[in-house]
Formats: C-alpha cells, sequence, structure tokens
C-alpha cells in the first residue's frame, strides 16, 4: 500500500532521512522506532506532504505522491496524526470532529462517522461541546485521533500518540488503535514505548540516524539483542 | 458548617479575579454603555443613528482587516483602496442607472438603482480580491514564507500607492458625488428626522455582518476558514485547500469593503484618497480588540463610532481623530493584545 524507495529527506540547513525504503502492506500494524532525532517525525511528515523530500520516492496504492500537496494527500486517504495534534484550539470537540469529515462529501456520511466515533471515544461525546484547548493530554490526544478517522483514511499515520501519557492513558490510545486495525485500517505508528508497541505490531522497522538499520517481525525484533540494549534497556 | 461560611467569600474572590483577568474589557464596556447613554441624551436620535452608521461601517471594514490578519497573516494597508473600489463602481453604476430609471419613471426602479450598484460593487469587489490574491500573494506564499509579515505588509502599501496613483491617472483626481440614493423625505425617527441613505447604510452594515457571521459559524466553508486562522498545519491534514481557503478570504474581505465604500457614496463620495480614513480607523479597531478577533472587531467598530461620536457632540469636531486614538494608545498600554485578546497564531509558528 505504502512504499518508500530510497526516500532522502530533511530541512532546508539538514539532511535528516538518507536513502529510507520500506513497505507497509494494506490492513498492516507496522512500528518505525529509533532514537530522538533519527528522523521519525520527519519520516511522516514526508509522507503526509508537510515536507518536500529531496530524493527518492513514495508510492501510495503505485501512485507517486511526493509532488501532492497536504491536502490532496488527506483526501487520498492517509490520515497524518501529527506529535504536536494540530488541534483546532478555540473550536470545540464536535466542530473539531466535523473538520475532520470536511473532505466527505455526504452529509449523512459525515453524521455516521461521528457517531462511530462518539461511541468508540463515550469521553469524547461528553466533552462534545468543549474547547479543544482546554482539555487534558490525554483527552486532546484522543481527539486527534478520533479527528483523523472522520474522513475514513485508509491509512493512518499516527506520531508518538504516547508521548507525555500517563501509562493507563496510553492503554487507552493503544486499544482505540487496535480498534481500528480490526476494522481494516491500515496503521504506521512511530513511537519510543518501544516495549508496548512491539507487542501490538506485526512488523517493525529500526531508523537510526536516518537510515534503516533493522527489520523484522515484532516478536523478532523484541528478542533481537541490540534492541533489547537500545531501546528495552535490557 | 466552616463550608457554608467559607462559601460566601469564595464568590467574591473568584469575581475579583474575573475582574482583574478582564479588566479592560470591563473597563470598556461600562465606559461605551455609559457613553451610548450620554449621547443619546444629548444628541438625540440622529446622534445615536450616526454611531450605528458609522460603528456598521468600521465593522465591516475591521472584520474583513481581522479575517485577513487572522487567515492570511498580512498587515493589509491597502485596505482603504478596496472601499474606494467600491465607491467608485457604485458610481459609475448608479449615475447611468438612475438616469434611466428617472426617465422610465417607474418607482420601484428608482429604489432597485442604489441597492444594483451596491451589489455590482460588492461583486467588483470580490473579483479585485481574488485577482489581488492571485497575483500578489500567492506566488509570493508558494516561493517562501521567510519574513512573510513584513514582505507581505510591504507588498500592501505598494498597493496602495499603484491603486491611488492609478485611480488618479485614469479617472482624474476630481470627487466622483452624488447627494442623494434615494430621493425620499427623510423619516422620522424619535422626534428627530434621519435621511434614509443613512438608514439603509445601516441597515445593508448590519445585515451583511450578520450574514458574515452566520457564515463562519455554521457553515462547512465559513468553518474551514476559522480553522485555517486556528491552524494552519491542521486545516492541511483534514483536506482543507489552503489556497482556495486565502483567495476566498481576501476576496470576500475586499468586498465587504467595496460595500462599505459603495453604501457610503452619498457621504464620503469617490476620490482616489478617500480609502486613508477608512484603513486608519480600521486598523485602529483591529488593533484596539486583538489582532485577528473577529467578534471582537465588530463589537470594535462600534465601539470606536462612539468614541468619535461622543468626542464629536461633548469635546469638539476637530478632536474627532485625536480623541479616539489617544484613548487606544492608553489601552494597547494596559492591554498590549487588545481589549479581547488576540486569537492568531504567531508567525514563527509558521
Amino acid at each position: 500500500m505504502l512504499e518508500l524507495k530510497n526516500l532522502d529527506s530533511g530541512y532546508d540547513f539538514l539532511q535528516v532521512l538518507w536513502g529510507v525504503s520500506f513497505t507497509v502492506e494494506k490492513g498492516e500494524f507496522i512500528a518505525l522506532i529509533g532514537p530522538n532525532g533519527a528522523g521519525k517525525s520527519t519520516t511522516l511528515r514526508t509522507i503526509a506532504g508537510l515536507l518536500k523530500p529531496k530524493g527518492g520516492d513514495i508510492l501510495f496504492n503505485g501512485e507517486s505522491i511526493i509532488n501532492k500537496r497536504p491536502h490532496i494527500i488527506s483526501r487520498m486517504g492517509i490520515s497524518y496524526i501529527s506529535e504536536a495534534l494540530n488541534l483546532f484550539t478555540d473550536m470545540s470537540v464536535q466542530e473539531n470532529l466535523l473538520l475532520g469529515a470536511y473532505a466527505v462529501k455526504q452529509r449523512e456520511t459525515q453524521l455516521e462517522t461521528l457517531e462511530y466515533i462518539f461511541q468508540l471515544f463515550p469521553r469524547l461525546e461528553e466533552r462534545k461541546d468543549q474547547l479543544a484547548g482546554t482539555m487534558s493530554g490525554g483527552e486532546r490526544k484522543m481527539l486527534a485521533i478520533a479527528r483523523g478517522m472522520m474522513s475514513n483514511p485508509t491509512l493512518m499515520l499516527v506520531d508518538e500518540p504516547s508521548l507525555g501519557l500517563q501509562p493507563n492513558l496510553t492503554y487507552q490510545v493503544f486499544d482505540a488503535l487496535l480498534k481500528l486495525r480490526k476494522q481494516g485500517v491500515t496503521i504506521l505508528l512511530v513511537e519510543q514505548n518501544v516495549n508496548a508497541t512491539l507487542d501490538f505490531t506485526d512488523r517493525a522497522y529500526i531508523l537510526e540516524q536516518g537510515k534503516i538499520v533493522m527489520s523484522g517481525p515484532s516478536p523478532e525484533m523484541k528478542a533481537n539483542d541490540h534492541v533489547r540494549n537500545a531501546y528495552l534497556g535490557i | 458548617m466552616a463550608k457554608e461560611t467559607s462559601a460566601a467569600p469564595m464568590i467574591t474572590v473568584n469575581s475579583l479575579n474575573w475582574l482583574k483577568d478582564n479588566l479592560p474589557v470591563v473597563v470598556v464596556s461600562i465606559f461605551s454603555i455609559v457613553l451610548f447613554i450620554m449621547i443619546g441624551f444629548e444628541g438625540g436620535a440622529p446622534q445615536l443613528f450616526n454611531v450605528i452608521v458609522t460603528g456598521g461601517m468600521w465593522a465591516l471594514l475591521a472584520t474583513g482587516l481581522a479575517l485577513v490578519f487572522g487567515v492570511m497573516n498580512i498587515p493589509h494597508f491597502a485596505h482603504g483602496e478596496s472601499f474606494m473600489a467600491g465607491a467608485y463602481v457604485a458610481y459609475f453604476t448608479f449615475t447611468p442607472l438612475n438616469r434611466i430609471f428617472l426617465a422610465s419613471g417607474s418607482k420601484f426602479l428608482l429604489y432597485l438603482g442604489p441597492f444594483l450598484a451596491i451589489i455590482a460593487a460588492f461583486l467588483a469587489g470580490c473579483v479585485l480580491g481574488i485577482i489581488i490574491e492571485k497575483i500578489i500573494f500567492a506566488p509570493l506564499r508558494h516561493r517562501t514564507k521567510e519574513g512573510w509579515v513584513m514582505n507581505a505588509f510591504l507588498l500592501t502599501v505598494g498597493l496602495s500607492f499603484m491603486m491611488t496613483n492609478g485611480t488618479t491617472l485614469t479617472l482624474g483626481p476630481n470627487f466622483r458625488g452624488i447627494s442623494r440614493y434615494f430621493d425620499v423625505p427623510s423619516l422620522e425617527i424619535m422626534g428627530a428626522y434621519i435621511a434614509v441613505d443613512r438608514i439603509v447604510a445601516a441597515a445593508i452594515a448590519l445585515v451583511t455582518i450578520s450574514l458574515l457571521w452566520f457564515f463562519l459559524r455554521q457553515t462547512k466553508t465559513g468553518r474551514a476558514i476559522r480553522a485555517v486562522s486556528q491552524d494552519e498545519t491542521g486545516a492541511q491534514l483534514v483536506g482543507i485547500d489552503l489556497d482556495f481557503i486565502q483567495t476566498l478570504t481576501f476576496s470576500l474581505a475586499t468586498g465587504m469593503a467595496a460595500i462599505s465604500g459603495a453604501s457610503l457614496l452619498f457621504m464620503f463620495q469617490a476620490y482616489p484618497t478617500v480609502g486613508l480614513t477608512p484603513l486608519y480607523f480600521s486598523w485602529y479597531v483591529v488593533m484596539l480588540v486583538g489582532l485577528g478577533n473577529i467578534a471582537g472587531a465588530i463589537v470594535g467598530g462600534f465601539i470606536v463610532a462612539l468614541l468619535q461620536s461622543g468626542t464629536q457632540l461633548f469635546i469638539g469636531l476637530s478632536w474627532q481623530s485625536v480623541v479616539p486614538t489617544a484613548i487606544m494608545i492608553l489601552v494597547l498600554m494596559m492591554a498590549p493584545s487588545g481589549i479581547f485578546g488576540s486569537e492568531v497564531k504567531g508567525v514563527q509558528e509558521q
């Protein structure tokens, strides 16, 4: 479904990704793991179209998307849940969610999806008229994920959802992602909480200093010596 | 027992805190209400009506300015020229039409004329806005965001020069004016006679503001505009086309300013530099209430009109610009982000 070929990407003054290649097949739950500054967020931002790559290609269902603008990529079915969340802080939960479905043409489909989201996240329904900026960190992450789901995406890019969250909220977030996965949504997850991530995901790629150094099924990765040393503190 | 006695002081403490946090708003609100009443007593209905007409004009202009700054991060200093464009289009539409309608003898057509002129001005303003945005700002936006605010500001200043001088070159510096839109006697309201032109101008301003408010709050596109002003990246991530929203916003702002210029043609006339005073005052409003604050711009327009009217009545006509500006300086010293606070994202965050 998603294929990165020799991707070079970065910022004006700094190249961050060096020839990154990996694939995500339809229906998979893939983890992208690595230390701080490795380029994980840069990878997701490049896929989402917020960064223009300096070289290489990104294919989504066989079609190159590196020259497409972010809103087009979003409309193609890729939802990016950024680390900064990018919520509309002066709007209510409900308005944020409705905006998540901005590209959905049918009003009924929008409302149906909204109802489904409220079932998945009852906390959000309770607070549906509350301003997004006044909610707690965990609730805002939930809202960001929920908003990303409103467009019925086929691929979700989730950037460090558990960052700064207390453990039981982290569990809730991962639980929501698994529910999504059961719906058939393909997920590419960037995370620093390696332990939990390797329990939930199918496969993992290890990104260090802008290069993929290792990959394989998650249970294998969890048993790997280097991974255990560097990321699991064992 | 202890809980009951501590409840009373808690309420007072909470209200005091709220008062402290919102002091500028409270002060200005009380001041405005008092001023409104004083003007009503001293000047009667005509003065109050002046406030509504002028307030409506500032509100229309300031809202457009707030939108452009909030959504596009452009400090728009050619906004007065949108006003001017509206005035000219209205003049060149109304004058020939009115001649034809007079000849036709139909009362209905005579009453329709001004509205046609104002609608023509609105459409011309929207088109002008689209052209300006696509030719001047969109290319810069796609090229680089560095130094955006300063660059955009300089562009609008240049645009202002070009438009005023271009108009002088092509249409001449002379005032093009009409004495009145509607050739009917003044209406009597609350014991005073008020020109129908003013009533219509006030009504148009209020209707336009209400329509804009409804559009921004209740429609999908309006919500998208608000979204872009709050988080541009978030807006892109939910599939909003930034280029479309930017062009739409600029077009609407220009169109609304054109409505203002057109509906007040009988008062201001049309000449190349007619936009100067509207520009300054609409910026006063925007700075007073907080950059990018749209609801505030609407209220602020009327507050500034109140200040002007109050100054006129109680101090003197020539102080009309001085006192409101002085008050604005005072308010900004107390509350630099405006009395209602600024909603816009910082430029560095982009």
